[in-house]
């Protein structure tokens, strides 16, 4: 009688977690499906299988290595497919005007919110976060390890050390929110982030600094220090963005004194690295395409608009002869197109967008550490990210460059 | 007769003036006379003001970071890829300390480290002021000492800046006359220094500091350049 009732207990707990969290999604597209259809099945695998509280995990590892809860995957880079899953759900709510969708990116913006929150300091935003008391065996793992418990949110550890890429992410995805799909309510919450977020940089002499005070690894926009050229693109973007939705006239001000006593718009114009070919970098192109294409469509002075075009001319030099290999390869062509106007949807770039694809669900053996100190080879299966194909599509959408029957 | 007296002097002044201040280094190593240099920045992070005049004595310290092969010979049990053999070797500071010891030298304190690095003259990076990809070894894959513009400092010391971080033998302290408050301040980090090619370009300035637990290194490739006291 016991041990039935164990049995049964232990059925209905599976169940309930199952159901709770809702892992796994298991059905794939074809290759063959139309775009459509593969960009709706991805979009149900990232809901069902990435969504961690609302941010989106880059990598989940499933079962056994790793746990329903918390998710377990490498996490630094978080921010990226958090910020392309609300960029597309406000391009796709600013084409069907159906309010779930307005729903689904309105909680992706609130785990922004959380991302600050866990930190316990007013814009200082994490780059992702984790329900859990204890560390997980994945934070000595993968890189970054910059873990800490949560003082503001018991029960949560945070993953510090934003870096310009997540800087970059934020001020994008939430400025398309504020632009595209925000009611008042959250375009109020979302002027709200950027004001504390960006501010916090700026009154810290345009450094991202982290818990401890000191600059980010990667948190380098200074003007009193050298700094890549791409950085101070990202930092003149993300003033421009801050400015228009905050109104707020230091946010301008600022921007003005990077360019007029420091020179932030000659050093940006620079941000590709073109020579020798091995340094092009088409990881650091991304940062520089989602900064070109906030701070183009808002910057109305001829003599500056100029300067962006140089540097996105000097991009498109290498973006032309791009091979579609990377996620977001494909969008810097419909970048370009968008802030030119030129027409330059070739048949093979179409077909590469229609080609788009998400991810494979591979099985792969983690070296898992256990309690006693040793090591031990677990089998999991584990996915990546289709965040940016998905925004890749409703960006497409919302400009006219996608068919909606492809 | 008297132009022959003062022949004979003049070679004895330059014997013993240049063989007193300019010691013949050991090979591998360059030598950075005792003196005052500008130590610190106002315009890094908290922990690297003051700004401050600081001395030191006189010292060799190793050209190069220790190489692969170099750590080998001291622990035949270290293991690297064969083409990775003149690389930077990347070590835990008690690894790095046993080595300096086992050559006869010793990790270089801050000071030492930051003067070799910068000069006397307050320089931002060991070339100068201004920043570039060449200056720096882009990545692990190659060599030391084979950025494209292959810059020396002051003293002829290569990759002070990018490459691999480097050890020092100091506890991350606070500088004199420093009021910010840093809960890692203590006798629990070591300071490690010259930041490394996967890092921005603040962090590979000469002054700026970074704080590491001595025995955990995975997030950080560490290596070690060597001191050696003048006799």
């Amino acid at each position: 009688m016991k041990k039935s009732v164990f049995i049964i207990v232990l059925i209905l707990s599976g169940c309930f977690n199952t159901e709770i969290w809702g892992q796994k999604v298991n059905v794939f597209p074809k290759k063959t499906d139309p775009l459509h259809k593969k960009v709706d099945m991805f979009d149900r695998l990232m809901l069902g299988n990435h969504w961690n509280e609302g941010a989106i995990m880059q990598r989940v590892i499933f079962p056994p290595a790793g746990l329903n809860r918390p998710i377990i995957g490498p996490q630094a880079d978080c921010l990226d497919p958090t910020s392309e899953l609300l960029a597309a759900y406000s391009h796709k709510y600013a084409i069907t005007k159906d309010e779930k969708d307005r729903e689904i990116a309105n909680q992706i913006f609130e785990a922004i919110l959380k991302l600050e929150k866990v930190t316990g300091v007013s814009g200082l935003v994490a780059r992702s976060f984790n329900q859990t008391d204890k560390p997980l065996w994945h934070e000595e793992t993968f890189w970054y390890h910059e873990w800490h418990q949560s003082s503001s949110m018991p029960g949560y550890r945070w993953l510090g050390d934003l870096s310009a890429d997540k800087f970059t992410s934020i001020f994008y995805g939430v400025g398309t929110f504020w632009e595209l799909c925000a009611d008042e309510n959250y375009k109020t919450q979302a002027a709200g982030l950027l004001d504390r977020f960006i501010g916090r940089v700026v009154d810290d002499n345009f450094k991202l600094t982290d818990l401890d005070g000191k600059m980010t690894l990667w948190g380098n926009f200074c003007p009193d220090l050298p700094h890549q050229e791409l950085n101070s693109l990202e930092m003149l973007a993300a003033l421009k963005v801050t400015h228009h939705i905050t109104g707020k006239e230091r946010y301008n001000a600022a921007y003005h004194m990077l360019i007029d006593r420091y020179n932030y718009d000659d050093h940006q114009i620079n941000s590709k690295i073109l020579f020798p070919e091995e340094w092009r970098n088409v990881g650091d192109d991304y940062h520089a395409a989602r900064s070109l294409y906030m701070i183009m469509r808002y910057e109305k002075d001829p003599s500056l608009l100029l300067k962006y075009k140089m540097n996105l001319n000097r991009h498109w030099y290498d973006w032309k002869d791009m091979e579609f290999d990377f996620e977001s390869s494909i969008w810097f062509i419909m970048v370009y197109q968008v802030l030119t106007d030129e027409n330059i949807m070739t048949e093979e770039r179409q077909l590469a967008i229609k080609n788009m694809w998400g991810f494979e669900r591979k099985t792969k053996e983690y070296n898992v550490p256990q309690k006693d100190g040793t090591f031990k080879k677990i089998k999991s299966e584990e996915e990546g990210t289709a965040a940016a194909m998905i925004r890749n599509y409703w960006f497409g959408r919302y400009y006219g460059l996608i068919d909606a029957k492809w | 007769m008297r132009k022959l007296i003062i022949n004979i002097l003049c070679f004895f002044s330059y014997v013993i003036v240049f063989g007193q201040t300019t010691p013949e280094p050991p090979e591998g190593m360059v030598y950075v006379p005792a003196g005052n240099f500008i130590m610190g920045s106002e315009n890094g992070d908290p922990d690297e003001k003051p700004k401050q005049i600081a001395t030191t004595e006189a010292y060799f310290i190793d050209k190069y970071e220790v190489s692969n092969t170099e750590f080998a010979k001291f622990d035949p049990t270290f293991k690297f890829s064969e083409e990775k053999k003149n690389n930077a070797a990347i070590v835990t500071w008690s690894q790095a300390n046993a080595y300096a010891t086992w050559a006869g030298k010793r990790l270089p304190t801050e000071k030492e480290w930051e003067k070799a690095a910068r000069g006397t003259d307050g320089r931002i990076f060991p070339w100068g002021d201004t920043y570039d990809n060449t200056y720096v070894v882009w990545d692990q894959k190659s060599t030391r000492g084979t950025s494209i513009a292959k810059p020396e400092s002051i003293y002829g010391c290569f990759d002070m800046a990018g490459g691999v971080w480097e050890w020092t033998s100091d506890w991350y302290q606070p500088y004199p006359g420093n009021t910010t408050p840093m809960e890692q301040y203590g006798e629990k980090y070591k300071v490690m220094r010259g930041g490394s090619n996967f890092n921005n370009h603040s962090f590979i300035r000469s002054s700026h500091r970074y704080y590491l637990l001595p025995e955990k290194i995975s997030a950080y490739p560490v290596g070690i350049r060597c001191v050696k006291d003048v006799d």
